[in-house]
């Protein structure tokens, strides 16, 4: 009942501010932004709990560091960045100098900045392992999986964000755990149409426009982790789709998910231009897929809009 | 004109009035036995035990101008007597001139009366008082004496009955023309007379206290009984109840509402509880929210109760109505902080919620509909002694919404939203026509008993359903929850003892369906609470008294395994976890053992109590000792100083002791320290000023959620809550309130105002991870104890009332509150979480930043139309007249970078209608 009450007021506050027109939004994309983060591979898993040399350099294996960087303004000005591996989540700017390690830096544009890095294999201090020093700050030792936060600095102009992603390294703690897959979003429709990357399709008028992502259930993973009480619990992924366009907005801005009782959202949404526009335009438009495990990637596509 | 001068006068069966001190009566007229002042059917808490007597009468001086022009008057006058019997004042209700007023104030102040008592307690209380000049009919010239044959006469029998309620008037005076020495008859209880007159044409002239002059013409033929029912007009309006006596005061500070004022104060939609938040000590509750956050407490911390039972839920679907039926109170006491031992369980303040009696003379009723829901009340007498009043009430938005609903080809969306209440009381063992309880006790054999049964009750459904090809997501969510309290209530009386026993019965059931997830929940409920008064002497007086609970609590839950309870949750898009079912049981006791005493040295009244609590749950065994002291110094029979001091504990719900991790198995008493000094004057007998400081310290309470703990077996979990809350709030609290002096007098109000400073946080370090179900902190950096997110410096409210006339009623409410606390952002660069695909803000000093200041006017207008056996008004309840755009709440763009304020509730009318009998 409690909770009940608590969510009650939850949604009165939603409600409420559903009343406020609020400009920015998540999925109208128009200054410098990262969209999203990923990782491949997503997680690492060592064959064993064991401090083994085998468990370590699986640990310590290259991976690609991948950010989906938006500057639909900055006409093509350079965004300067330094990704750093630290050792506390909640440090969101890897800011404690003595718990963290510059992995990259360099100037770039926008677009997907790609880096091969080895987050696995980083020392602090005296030779010591970054991935021990995360695991000593998580208030569960790594029982959820060694959580290392690799934070991007990236700047842009007078533009910063730092743009944190967790990093995952596993071991077999129960039995039944493995590696996770990134997520792929198998296919985009426009208006029930597929939409391919390479097609320019024609929007004409105010909308709204459907989109929806293919059916996503069958790569949707069923796994294992290990649970408070170290037995074994078994989930089942439910990807969120994020919505971004150069220009419209989105409706719902966030498609999937699932709600506390289980219930899983569809991934459907509507794009509208705005109201008042009247000048035909290229838009570009991005679907980021989150599997809520650490796995994430993303889609481009693009279309003509004309009033 | 004869010399010979008769003034008479009479003490009206005062019982009658002063023995409802809430629950005045229709008004009654006095003639040669003057007459009490209205009390109408109402609660039997507090009783005036004892009423006053006339032991000295004072004639008054006939006035030597209106003699000599041969006038005659009838003064009718209110009396307020002090608690030693003398006169404090006289006013005259209606002044009628010609010295007369001055003469019978001259006269009355001179009067002496036995001591009223309030529940055994020597009282201040008011009556009504009609002195009389009349001139006596010059006596028969010396040997005219002749016996005169027995001339024929004629009988008006019949009935008075109050034009628009039905409710009989008693002691109302029935005569033929003006003639003052012409017979007169007067009125029953039941309102009944019998009038013998000498036939032919009656001018029949009807004399009722709180009514106006009824005339008519009767013929009467000899011998003959004419039967006849009048319908007098009320001179305040039908349902004009006027309290004139009044309980003293033990506590600190109690504030009484009224029913009428729970009725129709403006902007409350005529819901008791919201009416609490018009007063003094308690702060300004989002939109038209109900919570009561009263000097600087959390929510939840305030005990609602009706006739001592605990109210399980307030309000209808979450933060509706109020399931309290504003017809079937008699008036809320409110206490916010600094009561007495018999009350516990709550670290914040307590209201009472006093219900209704019955009424003893016939149906009664009354049907009211508004936007939200309609209702029904009915009072009657059963036999004699036994009284039932019974109310009900449904929505019925539930058959409204669907018109409201967006219709949408491709997806189907359905919201049901349902509740009732109900509640019903049924009295025995009315005084029978006992004119005080000393005389009721005397026709008892030295002994009374009375009491009543009392049932009360409420239920909630809510049902969304979305579904559709083109809904973004099925939702199905399905809620039931109810709750019924049965209660007795003994009262037996003897001598200067008194003894309540309340013993109650509980049902609550919940339910709870939401996609897979599922909840069902029981709980049953035992209480009673004895409370034992003994007076023994007027310096001494003693309440000694039990107060037990008993809970079981069962619960069926099935739902995915919860992230941060059953596994470590990962930022982001929560996965769907394997069912869980558990069946939960477990039960609890709280009980408690007081103690006090009344103690009278001079002027001041010590009351020392002390309050020893006991609760159990599986394991848990937690004990705390409330001592208590209140001081009250009467400076004057108008001027009270008075402080107090105290601890108060109240034992987190019984829910919160299921095992780990959904609840924390070890949790103690929640308590409090209280204090506050103030003074209390009444410069009038119908204006009073409160002024009122308070310093309350709250520690130990329960905070979501608690530490990260390693297992003994290995493993973690998160204890959902903790001991480690704590607060602090102080401030100072004016009340000056104008009640009605009389039916006739116009205006009514009070002024609330309250300087306040509340903090609140947790002591002890922040828990790293903020629990499953939220709670905790959003910015990491923030300290844990600070400025309450309810603490509002100034809160001022402003409430009037003003009888227009010819049944219109004008009401206003005007209410400031300072801004609601907020951080201010302190964004210079965006802080991104690609996992969760969300920003972390970047705040300034927690609570360092206000809204701006709140503002509303609310009005109310009343328009009754009485009929002849029944009453019909309409009302327009406005709020937010000049549409303030007040903010709420504050909340970010999505990037923490601009901050928006969520406005509350615009200009909002609701109308509604309501016919009583």
């Amino acid at each position: 009942m409690k909770a009940l009450l608590k969510y009650g007021g939850l949604l009165l506050a939603l409600g409420a501010s559903a009343c406020v027109d609020v400009e920015d939004q998540p999925s109208k994309v128009h200054d410098f932004r990262v969209l999203g983060i990923s990782l491949e591979k997503p997680e690492l898993m060592a064959p064993t709990c064991e401090r083994t040399p085998e468990a370590l350099d699986v640990l310590a294996a290259e991976v690609t560091y991948r950010a989906l960087l938006v500057d639909p303004a900055g006409e093509g000005r350079p965004i300067h960045y330094t990704l750093w591996a630290c050792a506390d989540t909640e440090d969101s700017r890897c800011s404690d100098e003595a718990n963290r390690v510059m992995l990259a830096e360099g100037t770039a544009t926008a677009g997907e900045l790609s880096l091969a890095i080895r987050p696995g294999a980083a020392t602090v201090g005296e030779d010591s392992l970054l991935l021990e020093r995360v695991q000593e700050t998580d208030p569960y030792k790594g029982l959820g999986g060694i959580r290392m936060p690799l934070v991007l600095h990236a700047v842009a102009g007078d533009e910063e964000v730092y743009a944190q992603k967790l990093m995952v390294f596993w071991c077999p703690v129960v039995e039944g755990m493995t590696e996770n897959v990134q997520p792929v979003i198998p296919g985009v429709l426009l208006d029930d149409a597929p939409w391919a990357e390479d097609a320019l399709p024609e929007l004409s008028g105010k909308g709204p426009f459907v989109v929806t992502s293919e059916d996503v259930s069958a790569l949707e993973e069923t796994y294992v982790v290990p649970g408070l009480r170290l037995d074994a619990v078994t989930l089942t992924e439910a990807w969120e789709i994020s919505w971004h366009a150069t220009f419209g907005e989105f409706s719902p801005q966030v498609t999937g998910g699932a709600d506390l009782g289980g219930q899983k959202g569809k991934h459907r949404t509507e794009w509208e231009p705005p109201e008042d526009a009247t000048e035909a335009r290229e838009v570009t438009f991005w679907a980021v897929v989150r599997d809520g495990r650490g796995g994430s990637s993303w889609v481009s596509r693009r279309a003509r809009w004309s009033p | 004109m004869s010399p010979n001068v008769k003034a008479r006068s009479a003490l009206a069966a005062a019982s009658l009035l002063l023995a409802a001190p809430a629950l005045a009566q229709a008004p009654q007229a006095g003639t040669d036995t003057a007459q009490p002042e209205a009390a109408a059917p109402a609660q039997a808490q507090p009783t005036i035990t004892k009423p006053p007597e006339l032991v000295q009468q004072v004639e008054a001086q006939y006035p030597p101008d209106a003699l000599a022009q041969g006038l005659t008057a009838s003064v009718r006058l209110i009396i307020t007597i002090a608690e030693d019997g003398t006169v404090s004042d006289v006013q005259p209700t209606e002044p009628v001139g010609n010295g007369f007023d001055e003469a019978a104030i001259a006269a009355v102040r001179q009067f002496r009366f036995s001591p009223a008592e309030v529940d055994g307690v020597p009282a201040p209380v008011q009556v009504e008082y009609v002195y009389h000049f009349t001139l006596n009919a010059p006596p028969p010239a010396e040997g005219a004496e002749v016996e005169e044959p027995e001339a024929p006469k004629a009988t008006l029998t019949g009935q008075l009955i109050s034009r628009g309620s039905r409710s009989r008037v008693a002691g109302a005076t029935v005569r033929c023309g003006d003639d003052p020495e012409a017979p007169e008859a007067v009125s029953d209880a039941e309102g009944r007379f019998t009038l013998q007159v000498p036939p032919g044409e009656c001018a029949v002239r009807v004399v009722a206290s709180g009514y106006q002059l009824y005339q008519t013409k009767e013929q009467l033929k000899p011998n003959e009984t004419t039967e006849v029912n009048f319908y007098l007009a009320p001179s305040g309006g039908a349902l004009e109840t006027v309290v004139r006596s009044e309980r003293p005061k033990k506590e600190v500070v109690r504030r009484t509402i009224t029913r009428q004022e729970a009725q129709k104060t403006p902007g409350t939609f005529g819901d008791p509880i919201r009416v609490i938040q018009a007063l003094p000590g308690v702060a300004r509750a989002p939109f038209t929210s109900g919570e009561l956050l009263v000097r600087g407490s959390n929510p939840g911390q305030t005990a609602t109760m009706m006739d001592g039972v605990r109210i399980p839920i307030l309000f209808h679907l979450l933060g509706g109505p109020s399931v309290v039926n504003a017809e079937f109170i008699d008036q809320l006491d409110f206490y916010p902080g600094g009561y007495g031992s018999q009350y516990g369980r709550a670290v914040g303040g307590i209201v009472e919620v006093g219900t209704r009696k019955g009424a003893a003379d016939t149906l009664h009723g009354s049907v009211k509909v508004d936007v939200m829901d309609a209702g029904f009340f009915l009072e009657s007498p059963i036999t004699d002694g036994i009284s039932v009043a019974a109310a009900a009430r449904r929505s019925y938005i539930d058959t409204l919404l669907p018109a409201f609903l967006p219709k949408d080809e491709g997806s189907t969306l359905s919201i049901v939203p349902r509740y009732w209440d109900y509640q019903l009381r049924v009295d025995f063992g009315a005084k029978r026509g006992a004119s005080s309880e000393e005389e009721a006790q005397a026709q008892a054999g030295g002994a009374r008993s009375s009491g009543y049964v009392m049932a009360f009750g409420s239920d909630d459904q809510l049902r969304v359903v979305s579904s559709g090809p083109k809904t973004e997501r099925d939702i199905d969510l399905n809620t039931h929850t109810n709750f019924h309290r049965l209660k007795g209530d003994w009262t037996y009386r003897k001598g200067a003892l008194t003894s309540v026993f309340t013993p109650y019965v509980g049902l609550d059931n919940s339910s709870f369906e939401f996609g897979t997830a599922r909840q069902d929940g029981r709980q049953y409920s035992v209480g009673a609470r004895e409370v034992l008064g003994m007076e023994l002497s007027s310096m001494l007086s003693l309440r000694t008294g039990l107060d037990l609970v008993y809970e079981y609590e069962s619960y069926d839950v099935e739902f995915p395994a919860p992230e941060d309870f059953e596994y470590v949750s990962f930022p982001g898009a929560e996965s769907v976890g394997e069912m869980v079912k558990e069946r939960i049981s477990l039960d609890s006791f709280d009980g408690a053992l007081f103690l006090e005493a009344d103690v009278k040295v001079g002027k001041f009244t010590f009351t020392p109590g002390v309050r020893g609590n006991l609760h159990l749950v599986g394991d848990t065994q937690n004990v705390a000792l409330d001592p208590r002291l209140w001081v009250r110094y009467a400076a004057t029979a108008r001027t009270s100083l008075k402080g107090s001091l105290g601890l108060y504990s109240q034992a987190p719900e019984t829910f919160r002791y299921v095992i780990a991790p959904y609840g924390t198995p070890d949790l103690v008493y929640q308590r409090a320290f209280q204090s506050s000094l103030g003074v209390e004057h009444r410069f009038t007998d119908v204006l009073d000023v409160d002024v009122t400081g308070f310093f309350n310290r709250r520690f130990k309470n329960v905070v979501e959620p608690g530490q990260i703990v390693q297992r003994e077996s290995g493993g973690f979990y998160q204890e959902r809550y903790s001991n480690d809350g704590i607060g602090r709030a102080y401030g100072i609290e004016l009340m000056v309130k104008k009640n009605r002096a009389s039916a006739q007098d116009k205006w009514s109000g009070w002024l609330s105002y309250t300087l306040s400073r509340a903090l609140d946080g947790r002591a002890g370090p922040r828990p790293e991870r903020n629990g499953g179900f939220g709670g905790g902190f959003s910015d990491e950096d923030a300290p844990t104890y600070g400025l309450s997110i309810w603490d509002q410096t100034h809160i001022l409210t402003l409430v009037g009332s003003y009888v227009l006339g010819n049944g219109w009623e004008l009401g206003g409410r005007f209410r400031y509150t300072t801004g609601r606390p907020t951080t201010p952002l302190n964004h210079t660069y965006d802080l991104y979480e690609s996992d969760r695909n969300g920003y972390r803000p970047t705040y300034g000093s927690l609570y360092s930043s206000r809204t701006d200041g709140f503002h509303q006017l609310d009005v109310r207008v009343d328009k009754s139309w009485q009929f002849q056996s029944w009453t019909l008004t309409a009302y327009l309840d406005v709020q937010n007249l000049y549409n303030a755009s007040n903010a709420e709440f504050v909340f970010n763009d999505y990037r923490y970078r601009t901050e928006y304020e969520i406005p509350g509730i615009p200009l909002l009318p609701v109308v509604g209608v309501k016919g009583s009998f």
